[in-house]
């Protein structure tokens, strides 16, 4: 596939970019940790089919219950005798399956909500602005859990429920970012010749957009895992959908800590975190790359 | 006259991914008692950066890469942390560039002209307050500004409550760095006269750190020139102005605007970058009188009359 | 204040449309999912005439602007409507056995992290560059992106059943009753502190890296250096230039994080079985208890809000320079 760049538009920016990034230890650690994990999710039905000879892994009693961690089973077997391992790469693939649909979803919402806000200005972007102020500040959590609780959701609603109340994150980094990059030369520039307003956004802001449209996704998945994780430790959502939050709230539920299973609660809980310190390393990292303010360039 | 500060050779540069950028590249000078010695140049020549040097205020990215500043037979640059807090504001005060930011924008005024007060001299909480009050009359502002917060007062006034800061434990020597600068014409009269009285009534000396010509030409005993990092030109400031030695002096002063003349003179060209300072005189890329030797070799200071010293290959050596 | 009328008005009446907007006849559900449970039966006319009994009970039976007008009034008296978790004690009731709970864990844990994230987060600012600076930054980047809960459930394994140190559950021994004893009041301290770290430990860090953040940015602004150069002593320049100054955006913040704060604590709660607000939702969720639930929702905007609009007319005594606009 053959892009058409021009002249010191994306090829420069991105050579630059892979320059610098290189640089940051934190973003090339959260990078490979990521490819890790999704290395796993992506190849977990292999995995499993490999380990389990071609069963499932939620099947009931497949092995002995309640077995202590062995070569043979890593993490132990849970007490309906199902590998604790092959749940939590199910639950993986299912958590980040999610994750990256809502928060692709809250995304785009934010970016064009976000973009429309600060771009038109006056009165859209002060109802704009307010409304998401408001969703960002009250806390709304219970809301979303009471709508999970009344309706009977597949994956994609799940996805829209909570991008839609995950959107105000990157609206507000698109909007701040768009503002500024508004009063920039070239886009004034851009304005005084005939280019339509659509064109202009897509031609000239977008680029400059990039990094925080990224940094916008990665806070949006994590938003949105963090929330599903919320729901489902309750017993709400899909249970055809097991999540990691679902094997925690499962096993919370069933007293996995009382008796003593705790690689079932462990396991999902690490992973959980693993996915979110490796998203925030490539956040932060992201934000040295692209900030000239920071270290960099006074070596210190 | 009795030498009071005395410069020697001093180097301030900033860090960057480029390389150093030397602001400030090898300045000599001295200053002597109870005068107003003022230093003059464009934007951007180190002026600032000067100040900072001598302070030793330079931040990160910037250090200080080499030379002395000796006052009252100390050297303020390597001496410890301690000693300098204690000679700092009580012998040697700093009037900033911009006012405006310059104060503590929660605390009352009050507060932050006592601050320094007791930080340095043991006295009590009353005695402090009664001499930040005859500070503050000293500079011209009434008593109610010691309850106002600094958002309360105009940029001409934050700039007085500064210098009554500095003036209130009668510092030996006072360094202002701009001080008329983004105030009107108006107020600028009044800050000038007022660090004109600093040397006459109270005896202390200035140096008067400024862009502005017509400033130093009002207030100052001498005066310094500085361009891309060094001074080319010091002398008492009836003798530079009367009789400006180096081509960049006058420059500068055919530049300053006045009623009787109709052409004002500018001096062509660019300031150089403290990235790569032009080999030999500095200057020579925008001298008129400019020589092969000027192109490769760096002018030494020489005195050609007395007091009045210049760095610049015409005076070579007829002086 | 006005602003916060408008917006709490707002918000209540959206989160009543959006309830009452859902497909599904709420009393119908609750009824199945009773039925189901407890394996009853009911012959089809007496499960009309229970749902019909319990639609009028809840003022469901009228159509949607009158039950708005109805909830309107009856909020202002405060009434939520029956539960059924309890029922027939009103939502109010159970909402507010539990309120002083939720109320006094989640505020004091609040207040403590964020005190301990300002302070420690301008004193690594002060120290910036050293060792310990760049060791509790790190540490304090990945422990505050863990999620409440998360850490919750550590806890929990680690200090309740590996190491049984603490209490895994309640807010105080079972056996004892609420009063102002020497041994009750330490029963209830043992059962909150885990609940309580599990927000401090995270809260902390995370307002240490922004205040931190906030700090350095003072430290390089002017009247810190002139600070310096007036040859201040170092604790004053810490405690009134820079504290003072850092101070001011962390309150602000404080405000807006509180919404955040209470989802994660909600779990918390939950997980700890500590009887406050947070169990009661997913009891109420659990149960498909209409009222109990749009009432936790309805109060927790309205704790939110209003804490914003408190902090909101106590700033201008922190910062003067917001005196003139109130």
């Amino acid at each position: 596939m053959k892009f058409k760049v021009e002249a010191s538009g994306l090829r420069d920016k991105l050579s630059s970019f892979l320059a610098t990034a290189k640089g940051s230890k934190r973003f090339v650690t959260g990078l490979m940790l990521l490819f890790v994990i999704a290395g796993l999710a992506v190849f977990e039905p292999v995995i499993n089919a490999v380990r389990l000879g071609g069963r499932k892994p939620v099947e009931i009693g497949l092995f002995e219950r309640g077995l202590p961690p062995s070569l043979e089973h890593p993490l132990g077997t849970d007490m309906l005798g199902r590998d604790v391992l092959a749940l939590v790469l199910v639950g993986l693939r299912y958590s980040l399956m999610v994750g990256m649909m809502a928060g692709g979803i809250a995304t785009i919402i934010g970016m064009v909500l976000g973009i429309s806000s600060s771009y038109l200005g006056g009165r859209i972007d002060v109802v704009l602005n307010s409304i998401t102020n408001g969703i960002l500040i009250l806390p709304t959590l219970p809301l979303l859990m009471a709508i999970v609780a009344y309706v009977r959701m597949d994956m994609l609603l799940v996805s829209l429920t909570l991008a839609v109340f995950t959107w105000p994150w990157s609206a507000r980094t698109i909007r701040a970012q768009v503002l500024s990059l508004k009063e920039r030369p070239y886009i004034m520039l851009a304005k005084v010749t005939n280019l339509s307003d659509l064109e202009i956004v897509f031609k000239e802001l977008l680029v400059g957009l990039i990094p925080y449209i990224v940094a916008s996704f990665s806070f949006s998945v994590i938003g949105t895992i963090m929330a599903e994780t919320a729901l489902r430790m309750i017993g709400l959502g899909p249970a055809e959908i097991p999540t990691l939050g679902f094997l925690l709230g499962w096993a919370m539920t069933y007293g996995a800590l009382a008796q003593g299973f705790y690689t079932l609660v462990l396991a999902p809980a690490v992973l959980l975190v693993l996915i979110f310190v490796a998203l925030n390393l490539v956040n932060t990292g992201l934000d040295e790359v692209f900030n000239p303010r920071l270290k960099k360039i006074t070596g210190l | 006259m009795k030498s009071l500060l005395q410069v020697k050779d001093l180097k301030v540069y900033y860090k960057s991914i480029w390389g150093d950028f030397k602001s400030v590249d090898g300045v000599t000078f001295e200053v002597y008692e109870n005068e107003v010695f003022g230093i003059a140049g464009e934007s951007g020549c180190g002026k600032s950066s000067l100040v900072d040097g001598i302070l030793r205020l330079v931040a990160p990215p910037g250090y200080i890469a080499g030379g002395e500043v000796i006052f009252e037979g100390v050297d303020l640059l390597k001496i410890p942390e301690k000693e300098l807090r204690r000679i700092r504001w009580t012998k040697l005060a700093y009037i900033p560039q911009g006012a405006m930011n310059s104060l503590n924008p929660v605390i009352r005024i009050e507060e932050q002209i006592i601050d320094a007060i007791l930080d340095h001299k043991q006295m009590s909480k009353r005695k402090s307050r009664q001499l930040a009050l005859s500070a503050l009359k000293s500079v011209g502002l009434p008593v109610e500004v010691m309850q106002m917060y600094p958002h309360e007062l105009s940029g001409g006034m934050k700039q007085r409550v500064i210098i009554a800061m500095a003036i209130a434990l009668k510092p030996r020597l006072v360094v202002a760095d701009e001080p008329t600068t983004a105030l009107d014409v108006v107020i600028q009269r009044g800050i000038l006269q007022l660090l004109r009285r600093l040397k006459e009534d109270y005896g202390m000396t200035v140096i008067m750190v400024s862009h502005d010509m017509a400033a130093h030409a009002q207030v100052a005993d001498r005066i310094a020139i500085m361009y891309a990092g060094k001074i080319v030109e010091i002398g008492f400031v009836y003798d530079v102005f009367e009789d400006p030695l180096h081509p960049y002096t006058k420059g500068l002063i055919s530049a300053i605007p006045s009623i009787g003349r109709k052409y004002v003179k500018g001096i062509p060209g660019l300031p150089p970058s403290p990235l790569n300072w032009p080999a030999g005189c500095r200057f020579h890329p925008r001298c008129t009188y400019a020589t092969d030797v000027c192109r490769s070799v760096e002018p030494p200071m020489r005195e050609v009359s007395p007091g009045h010293f210049v760095s610049c290959h015409l005076y070579g050596e007829k002086a | 204040m006005v602003s916060y009328a408008i917006v709490l008005f707002i918000s209540f009446t959206v989160v009543f449309f959006s309830l009452r907007l859902i497909p599904g006849d709420p009393v119908m559900r609750f009824v199945d999912l009773m039925t189901r449970r407890y394996s009853y039966e009911m012959a089809p006319e007496i499960y009309k005439n229970v749902i019909e009994e319990y639609k009028k009970m809840f003022g469901l039976d009228k159509d949607i602007f009158t039950q708005y007008l109805c909830f309107l009034r009856e909020l202002a008296k405060l009434n939520l409507g029956p539960s059924f978790l309890n029922f027939p004690a009103p939502a109010q009731v159970l909402i507010l056995r539990a309120l002083p709970w939720s109320i006094g864990l989640l505020g004091i844990a609040t207040v403590i992290a964020w005190i301990i994230g300002v302070v420690a987060g301008t004193l690594l600012a002060w120290f910036r560059g050293s060792k310990l600076d760049h060791f509790l930054f790190t540490v304090a980047i990945c422990m505050s992106q863990v999620p409440y809960y998360l850490m919750a459930l550590f806890l929990v394994m680690l200090f309740a059943y590996i190491i049984p140190l603490f209490p895994p559950r309640g807010a105080y021994s079972p056996t004892l009753v609420p009063e102002l004893s020497i041994s009750f009041i330490w029963s209830v301290l043992r059962h909150g502190t885990l609940p309580a770290l599990s927000l401090i430990l995270i809260s902390a860090f995370g307002w240490m890296v922004s205040t931190r953040s906030v700090a350095i940015t003072i430290v390089g602004e002017d009247y810190l250096r002139f600070a310096t150069a007036k040859g201040l002593k170092k604790r004053r320049i810490h405690n009134r230039y820079v504290f003072r100054n850092a101070l001011l955006p962390q309150v602000t913040g404080l405000a807006m994080s509180l919404g955040f704060i209470m989802n994660g604590f909600y779990l918390v709660e939950w997980i700890f079985s500590y009887p406050g607000v947070g169990t009661l939702l997913s009891l109420a969720l659990g149960l498909l208890d209409y009222n109990t639930i749009q009432g936790v929702i309805l109060l927790s905007m309205f704790a939110v809000l209003t804490a914003n609009l408190l902090i909101d007319l106590l700033y201008p005594l922190i910062d003067p320079r917001c005196l003139y606009e109130v």
